[in-house]
């Protein structure tokens, strides 16, 4: 490790400590990011009607954050996601009685826009901010404020967190007299968020979280053939994170794990493991994994009953079924003092049989690869 | 016992955990200041990340509260 000044240390560590969003930044920074994400096919076997090509997806972003006067900064965030491929529109049993996936005839051609405005005040020991999110779609809009608080407290040592967020969705699917889909639908979303972030040693820091999520109205999935979900879910979700800086090899190893549980059933464990790798002063390498894994929902199928009565919940949706997944990782990143770069590519690999409970095969277990640039400005 | 107040539990447990910890002096933070000791050490990645998850898993939140939701298949 370098070992840098205390005049230099003291200035860096007032500029940024770890989760500590209460102080303003004293620069502005501008992201820019184009990534690549896509679908394995599903194996032609397996499908009895449709199109086996998954979804590609193109996505561009962009981020400002600035800092205006001495106790505001403002922030916008803009994503363009362009979509293309074939989506699952439902199972049904297979010539040797197994799942097998109906997909829908045609590529898919979508695309979404986000963007996100943040207003965020800063007083000697706090920030307040006000973010407005709105999603648009073809066939789908979201639109969300959200409030979020943190307060430093213990000479700087920790900070508390906390948000309020509310959605409101409306789902208008395309084709809806054609294929007898639901013509205009809303959903909304209430969500609650509380952490605790404190420094631990002088290379370790901690934060642990927890939200929980209302969601109610039209939470099922238009396109499918046969899909009843609850008008209702409750989710909770906590969280706890971990960074620790280690002098010998000069690195820092994070660590999350996040425990998720609902009301539809769902029950969920994430460990997500990376290594910041220095090598020389303006490299790193960073080789991660993810673990995941989840129980099915309580209505569940892995084949659509068509002859269930239409106010039965049921779905053969693959999100909601028992499987487990990792993703493997690798970044580049090049830092200068006034810019820096970050590579990355991801392979995610999704099995019924790295679940942690136990599963039926899915014919649309996914399989993704996420490749990523970003570059990152400070001026 | 309930889920709320269990989790709320847990909150405290943790809490009083991380308060146990050393004090570190100002100039004793540089380390915690470096780029790789933030908990998201690049805002637009976290972004991407969180999106591609939260369209593709049951499972979404613990770090904050939701934003707009999306059509996502």
């Amino acid at each position: 490790m370098k070992r840098s000044s205390p005049l230099a240390a003291l200035t860096t560590a007032a500029m940024s400590l770890p989760a500590f969003a209460a102080s303003p930044p004293v620069e502005s920074t501008l992201s820019v990011g184009v990534s690549n994400y896509q679908e394995a096919d599903v194996p032609p076997h397996l499908v009895v009607g449709g199109d086996n090509r998954r979804y590609d997806v193109n996505i561009r972003q962009f981020r400002l954050l600035s800092p205006v006067g001495r106790d505001w900064s403002l922030g916008l965030d803009l994503s363009r996601e362009t979509m293309s491929g074939a989506s699952p529109w439902g199972t049904s049993a297979g010539v040797d009685g197994e799942p097998a996936l109906i997909m829908s005839g045609a590529t898919i051609h979508d695309t979404r826009t986000e963007t996100s405005l943040t207003a965020t005040r800063y007083g000697e020991d706090h920030s307040i901010g006000l973010t407005l999110t709105r999603s648009e779609e073809d066939d789908y809009e979201a639109f969300s404020p959200a409030l979020s608080g943190e307060w430093t407290f213990n000479d700087d040592l920790a900070s508390l967190s906390a948000g309020l967020s509310y959605s409101n969705d409306v789902v208008e699917p395309t084709d809806a007299a054609t294929f007898g889909r639901v013509s205009r639908e809303e959903r909304r979303s209430r969500s609650a968020s509380v952490g605790v972030s404190r420094v631990i040693d002088r290379s370790s820091v901690a934060y642990a979280g927890l939200s929980v999520t209302d969601h109610s109205g039209y939470l099922s999935d238009p396109y499918k053939l046969r899909d009843v979900r609850p008008e209702e879910r409750r989710e909770w979700a906590l969280s706890v994170r971990y960074r620790h800086y280690l002098d010998g090899p000069d690195a820092a190893l994070h660590l999350d794990y996040r425990y998720f549980d609902d009301d539809w059933g769902v029950a969920s464990h994430t460990l997500h493991t990376s290594w910041y790798q220095n090598l020389g002063t303006w490299f790193q390498v960073v080789p991660n994994v993810r673990y995941y894994s989840q129980s099915e929902a309580d209505f569940y199928r892995s084949v659509d009953d068509f002859g269930l009565p239409l106010d039965v919940h049921q779905s053969s949706d693959f999100r909601l079924s028992a499987y487990g997944a990792f993703t493997f990782g690798l970044k580049a990143i090049v830092r200068q003092p006034d810019w820096s770069l970050t590579i990355s590519a991801d392979r995610y690999i999704g099995n019924e049989k790295y679940g942690l409970a136990s599963g039926v095969p899915h014919p649309a277990r996914l399989e993704f690869t996420l490749a990523s640039v970003v570059l990152d400005i400070q001026f | 016992m309930n889920r709320s107040l269990r989790s709320a539990l847990i909150v405290v447990a943790m809490t009083s955990a991380l308060s146990a910890c050393e004090v570190v002096r100002p100039w004793e933070r540089g380390t915690l200041a470096r780029p790789e000791m933030q908990l998201d050490p690049n805002a637009l990645q976290t972004g991407l990340y969180d999106q591609v998850y939260f369209s593709k898993e049951a499972a979404r939140g613990g770090t904050k509260a939701a934003g707009a939701g999306c059509g996502c298949n």
